[in-house]
């Protein structure tokens, strides 16, 4: 019970400390990692180049950003250029998501001993 | 926001002979206003300037900037065939791989060709001059050509602020820049189905009800059933990516063309790149393309999604010309094969199995995207240049 109490405070103190300044702010957990971010623009159009600026928690070893689309079985035609470390703030560069359909924007957290896929879905009419 | 998308269904209901859900009427106002707004190309620093676009022009409809001094631009894009040749390949001075775009609206894209092997208007007009199955001439005999031209020469000067220089290959970039300038002002006219979204727009079912049955019944299938308005979006009906539609890409026994994989290997190693000396605007700021284009096998056979505008007159189809009517087209995506598509691409193209009657809707609205014509005009040149 104590364990268990002391683990809920740690992530609590994670989440707490983790931020992204500026508004807009989209949140993403998947298991012990957090990601908080926004797009700009927003909303997305469809081919449109777009800025993905990003924080991550705990502080990631790496973290790479893609998208896909599930059901073409195709991601992106562009590559993005990311700069950032540790917790952040991130700033991902060249995303462009160029059909209508369902996206998967995809955060690939690396750390010491995981990788951990944090996964949005995002629809583009 | 809701309320007014449900409303526009509401108020056009009774003037429709096919029922439009909110998503379709969303993605039908995605293909207006038309034309769209345009720009200047920050990377030319000769785009929308007057002078630029008569001596552009000029050079567009010049048959001495050919190695035989007999082919012009305009051979394989003439106005009157919708800028295209009505050919399946494009014949220049000996027969090309492909076939001929049109290059109506051309100012809204982003990659030129069907491989896409250039990033701006001003380096794909350099590819037909020095390849030696169109125009076949070289840097120097551009320049020489337009330096020895007294009326040429005055333009560029007039166009340029300088006589044309010693640079061969910096004349050959300009005169593709005045030949960019020239054939961003090549926009269609609004069509029958612009009448029809705007009508829709601001719920006139008196207008919305001119557009014909058929028409109607063929663009809900457009964006409906036909999943055509994935690829074809936006007011161009193309986001001018690259996809494989399963249309052959052999050319020739054991030649393949490549498609997009060749385009991305050399729009990267050239030059005249928006990343190379040649690109006017120092911010690069329409280079982020080119910057982050990733190179992958599935793009192997890809090529570009053409713009449906004006398609009722740019027959035949496809990047080989390989299919000769829409019906033809229609045909190909009520049938396609998904074997027929690389194991590693994409899981999108199904067969539509389309009726006989979904098919003639199809065409339908399809030919409603055509404009009425006259929308150019070439103008008498004066040869006056001081």
């Amino acid at each position: 019970m104590r364990a268990l109490l002391a683990a809920l405070l740690a992530a609590a103190s994670a989440a707490t400390a983790c931020e992204l300044p500026g508004g807009a702010v989209q949140k993403i957990q998947s298991g012990k990692v957090l990601v908080l971010y926004r797009t700009n623009p927003a909303p997305l159009k469809v081919g449109q180049h777009f800025v993905l600026e990003f924080a991550v928690c705990p502080a990631p070893e790496s973290v790479r950003v893609d998208a896909q689309m599930p059901e073409h079985r195709h991601g992106m035609n562009y590559r993005p250029t990311i700069t950032g470390s540790g917790e952040g703030p991130y700033k991902a560069e060249g995303l462009m998501l160029h059909m209508a359909g369902r996206w998967e924007l995809v955060f690939e957290v690396r750390s010491k001993d995981a990788v951990e896929r944090v996964t949005q879905t995002i629809r583009l009419e | 926001m809701k309320g007014a998308c449900l409303l526009l269904v509401l108020v056009s209901a009774s003037a429709l002979a096919a029922s439009f859900t909110d998503e379709e009427v969303r993605k039908i106002q995605s293909h207006g206003p038309w034309p769209a707004p345009w720009s200047r190309d920050p990377s030319n620093r000769v785009s929308g300037n007057a002078n630029a676009t008569d001596l552009g022009e000029r050079l567009f409809f010049e048959r001495r900037l050919s190695v035989n001094g007999d082919i012009s631009c305009s051979r394989c894009h003439l106005p009157e065939r919708n800028w295209s040749d009505g050919l399946p390949r494009a014949v220049g001075i000996a027969e090309v791989d492909r076939n001929a775009p049109s290059v109506v609206n051309v100012r809204y894209h982003h990659w030129f060709g069907w491989d896409g092997a250039h990033d701006s208007l001003w380096a794909q007009s350099i590819n037909p001059i020095l390849d030696a199955r169109e125009l076949g001439m070289s840097a120097a005999s551009v320049a020489r050509f337009i330096r020895g031209d007294r009326d040429l020469s005055c333009r560029y000067r007039n166009t340029f602020g300088a006589a044309p220089g010693a640079d061969d290959e910096k004349v050959l970039v300009d005169a593709a820049k005045a030949l960019a300038a020239f054939q961003e002002t090549l926009v269609s006219g609004s069509t029958a189905f612009d009448d029809f979204r705007d009508a829709l727009a601001r719920g006139d079912g008196a207008a919305m009800a001119r557009y014909p049955e058929n028409a109607q019944r063929g663009l809900k299938l457009f964006v409906g059933k036909g999943a055509c308005s994935v690829c074809h979006t936006g007011p161009a009906f193309t986001n001018g990516e690259f996809h494989d539609t399963g249309i052959p890409f052999f050319l020739r026994r054991g030649e393949a063309d490549p498609g997009r994989y060749g385009g991305i290997k050399k729009v990267l190693s050239d030059r005249m790149n928006l990343l190379g000396p040649y690109n006017d605007d120092p911010k690069r700021s329409t280079a982020v393309r080119t910057q982050h284009v990733s190179l992958e096998h599935r793009n192997f056979g890809e090529f570009k999604v053409p713009s449906l505008r004006n398609l009722e007159s740019s027959m035949p189809y496809m990047h080989n010309g390989s299919l000769a009517s829409l019906r033809d087209v229609v045909k190909h995506y009520s049938e396609i094969s998904p074997d027929r598509l690389h194991s590693d691409g994409e899981a999108i193209l199904k067969p539509l199995h389309l009726s006989d009657g979904e098919t003639a809707d199809l065409i339908a609205f399809l030919q409603t995207l055509s404009d009425r014509g006259g929308q150019y005009q070439r103008r008498p040149f004066p040869e006056d240049c001081r």
